[in-house]
């Protein structure tokens, strides 16, 4: 016994006072449990966690009689208490537990009780607790048989969120809760910011025998990911379409679209971050010329990547922009622009905003859409090839990065569409949500993002979303994600309504969090857990990536 | 006209205190120490003392006014609780080290009398001389002493043991009976000007009380606080005579004497904290606060005691 049911706050069937006994301690995060026998016999257990501690002196009146106390003048008693609150009632009667009522921890199977573990057939390590014991997440509310999708919300630079991520689909793909589809479920993550995702088939160098030993709490073995393809956008300006990447030099592909693949496939309005507000009279314009490029490679195919247009072979994004402005703006100013290019009853200066922007654009995504190399199409992003598939962006300027995360979340969207069936699963992972989503605009992107959010379930797509702020992310896709996790946020974000599934006292220590230290909301449990992941045992930068070592480090040792 | 307001709440300046009742009679001898009119004030030679000083004090309530049938007459009588307990002091701590809780009730004497069993425990039966409320006082008093000497804790060559209260024929060794209320005056006018010229922390010379077996010895002591007016913070205390400490053995009682006033003033209260500051020292007002919790609630008390005499 731990301590007793106080009865001088009210106890409640959802949370309720123990007043912890000498030589006891309680603290946040314990799990605890204890019966009530109902008058018909049955007993009812109750389970709960400690949210919040308090200690007080009894007998002290005044603030400063304390000091008394501790002089030993005024005789006093400290008073330990807890705060808990009900994760489970078994059988479900919903009864305050009765002031005097014995209070225990909750240990192995009955801890697995208090946080509804025992009920989960497929349990997917999702952390550890302080005590180093695992923490599940039902598979059911990750795959989509009952929910998907998870949003992780943290400020930037305790590196958390990608961390998490990374850790989630390394469990998902290595704890065997997926059974035989491990394999062929697919992994997605764009590298955003750093290069911290480059090294995730590399062994972490600074990975510690304490930290590798947390692996094993969760049933796993600490290694890097299997089966890693990473790719990155060629570089700038460079022929021979070599990626653009700065530490790691082996083991990346370029990937780029060709001319082909961006008429065909109506890729044109990713190009514009708000085609689709509707208060902007060019998107007419875009839609018009979208749909032209698409009409012209219709019935041509296309071995080497480049388009014929009007008997005109364009080979690279240059080209085509040329193409496009001239069809838009006739050379002779008599003349009238073509109407099938410019959509009907278009004035000229939206006309001229279209092509302002799309030659603005020329400079960032050039190297990304082009049919100027040798087998052009083999550069085409495939993201069946490996199980994790990392797409770099982070060295690209903002509107490439929406064009490439727009653009490989449309693709991957429409081969699952395509495919008909929703296994084997597609994870995808995407830090900074605000900016391909916001909440207060529209665009094509945060339409694919909102179309993998509410119809990815079903269709095996599920989002592991990231941002700094779920404020300022579109409400239907974090409330679209079953399991929400949070990081350390910033004291006035943590107020915002987003947190409602936090309650107060968590929405306070979620200020204070440590790094590799998250708050798990799922839908089995009212409240959320605290929870902490193990190291990364992948590598995080180049400085970690292990190099593999041949022969002895000093080559005349012995001599 | 020069005066001073109380300190004291006035709630508690008036009431009945036993002392009233029996110290009229009382010899007085104020020359035990220091000849009648060499009388000056004496700073402690010694430092507060170094164990265990325990403070033993009790508290009683009236629970609920009865009558009892008795033979066709109808006879007051009350329930009341009393508890007793002590604290000790440590120079780190300060703790309740006992508590006990008694219910009674007194009648006067009757012949279907009895003890009382109810859902709140057993209230025990005490026979009064009547049923006036000088003897319900009394007997309740009684009542209150008994268990407060049950209270009491077995004191170590280096401890101290305060009665709240004079001493009523309580006789431990080392035990010091402390008065918090002067309604006797025992001195002569000259040497009560002594007393009002004590310092903070210094005694009066000692004088015994009343003699043969009963005799007690005593002295004034003034704890610091605000002197409004010359008996302000002024407490009397008084050591029996007797086995514990022989009436002809004068320095070993000074030297207790002094002790004792040495270890008080740390524990005299303030104004703004307590109603009888500073007399009221504060382990004696933790104390009071922890055995009246123990007395349990009033109304809880009553509703038991109703329910046991349908």
């Amino acid at each position: 016994m731990i301590g007793r049911v106080l009865g001088t706050d009210d106890a409640t069937p959802l949370q309720f006072w123990v007043a912890v006994a000498e030589g006891g301690v309680l603290q946040l995060d314990d799990v605890v449990a204890l019966d009530r026998v109902l008058p018909t016999g049955e007993q009812i257990s109750i389970y709960g966690i400690v949210n919040q501690v308090r200690a007080r002196h009894e007998g002290a009146t005044f603030d400063s009689d304390v000091f008394l106390i501790a002089d030993g003048v005024l005789p006093a008693e400290v008073a330990e208490a807890a705060l808990v609150q009900v994760t489970r009632v078994m059988p479900e009667v919903f009864i305050p537990p009765l002031p005097g009522t014995p209070v225990r921890i909750a240990e192995d199977d009955e801890r697995d009780k208090a946080l509804d573990f025992d009920s989960v057939t497929r349990r997917l390590p999702a952390g550890l607790s302080r005590e180093n014991e695992p923490i599940f997440l039902d598979l059911d509310f990750v795959d989509g048989t009952k929910g998907a999708h998870v949003n992780i919300s943290g400020i930037s630079g305790v590196a958390t969120k990608t961390s998490y991520a990374t850790f989630l689909l390394f469990s998902l793909f290595n704890s065997g809760v997926l059974g035989k589809e491990a394999a062929n479920t697919k992994g997605l993550i764009f590298n955003v910011k750093g290069e911290d995702l480059l090294f995730l088939d590399s062994p972490n160098a600074h990975l510690d025998a304490e930290q590798a030993s947390r692996y094993q709490h969760l049933n796993l073995d600490p290694a890097p990911f299997g089966s890693v393809g990473i790719v990155a956008p060629p570089r700038r300006g460079d022929s021979a379409a070599t990626p653009a990447v700065g530490s790691r030099t082996t083991g990346v592909s370029p990937f780029f679209w060709t001319l082909d693949t961006f008429c065909r496939e109506n890729l044109l309005p990713f190009l514009f971050a708000d085609a689709e507000d509707e208060r902007q009279q060019y998107t007419i314009v875009v839609q018009s010329v979208t749909a032209q490029l698409a009409a012209a490679v219709k019935n041509e195919s296309s071995p080497d990547g480049a388009v014929r247009i009007e008997g005109t072979t364009i080979r690279t994004f240059g080209h085509l922009v040329d193409f496009i402005e001239r069809k838009l703006i006739p050379d002779d100013p008599d003349d009238k622009p073509d109407q099938r290019w410019t959509g009907r009853a278009v004035s000229g200066s939206s006309i001229n905003a279209f092509v302002r922007r799309l030659a603005s654009s020329n400079r960032h995504v050039a190297h990304l859409i082009r049919a100027d190399i040798d087998n052009a199409p083999d550069y085409a992003l495939n993201l069946d090839r490996n199980q994790l598939t990392v797409v770099d962006i982070h060295q690209l300027h903002d509107r490439a990065k929406r064009f490439v995360v727009g653009v490989v979340l449309r693709q991957a969207f429409d081969a699952k569409e395509a495919s008909g069936v929703a296994k084997p699963l597609q994870f995808i992972v995407l830090d900074e949500l605000n900016k391909y989503a916001p909440r207060d605009s529209s665009s094509p992107i945060k339409e694919i993002l909102l179309d993998v959010a509410e119809r990815g379930r079903s269709l095996g797509i599920i989002l592991i979303g990231a941002q700094q702020t779920a404020s300022e992310v579109e409400r239907r896709i974090v409330a679209n994600s079953a399991i929400r996790v949070v990081g350390r946020l910033d004291t006035a974000e943590a107020g915002r309504d987003q947190y409602g599934f936090l309650p107060g006292v968590q929405r306070q220590r979620a200020t204070i969090l440590k790094p590799g230290s998250m708050y798990l909301s799922q839908p089995r449990l009212p409240i959320p857990l605290l929870i902490e992941f193990p190291f990364p045992a992948w590598a995080t930068r180049s400085a970690e990536a292990q190099r593999p070592s041949s022969g002895p480090d000093d080559p005349f040792e012995g001599l | 006209m020069q005066f001073a307001v109380e300190a004291w709440d006035p709630d508690y300046g008036t009431g009945g205190d036993v002392d009233a009742l029996d110290a009229s009679t009382d010899v007085v001898d104020a020359s035990v120490e220091l000849e009648v009119g060499k009388w000056q004030p004496i700073t402690p030679k010694t430092g507060p003392a170094t164990g265990v000083i325990y403070f033993v004090d009790g508290v009683r309530r009236i629970d609920a006014r009865i009558w009892v049938t008795d033979n066709g007459r109808v006879l007051p009588g009350s329930c009341a609780t009393v508890a007793a307990g002590a604290v000790a002091c440590t120079p780190t701590e300060a703790f309740v080290s006992e508590v006990q809780v008694q219910r009674a009730v007194f009648t006067p004497p009757a012949e279907s009398a009895s003890s009382i069993q109810t859902d709140v425990g057993e209230f025990v039966h005490v026979p009064i001389n009547t049923g006036s409320p000088e003897d319900l006082y009394l007997g309740i008093h009684e009542t209150m002493t008994d268990l407060e000497t049950r209270t009491v804790p077995e004191a170590g060559p280096d401890d101290l043991i305060i009665f709240d209260g004079p001493l009523r024929g309580r006789s431990v060794a080392r035990s010091v009976g402390l008065i918090k209320t002067q309604h006797v005056q025992y001195l002569e006018i000259e040497e009560q000007q002594v007393v009002s010229q004590l310092e903070a922390g210094d005694r009066s010379p000692m004088f015994t009380i009343g003699a043969g077996g009963f005799a007690r010895w005593s002295w004034y002591l003034r704890l610091p606080g605000p002197r409004t007016h010359g008996w302000a913070g002024i407490v009397r205390c008084e050591m029996a005579t007797g086995k514990a400490q022989p009436i002809d053995q004068l320095d070993a009682a000074a030297e207790l004497a002094d002790l004792v006033s040495a270890s008080l003033p740390r524990f005299a209260s303030e104004p703004h904290k307590e109603n009888r500051a500073p007399q009221n020292l504060y382990p004696i007002k933790g104390l009071e606060h922890a055995l009246r919790r123990r007395l349990g609630d009033q109304r809880l008390v009553q509703r038991a005691l109703r329910r046991a005499a349908d």
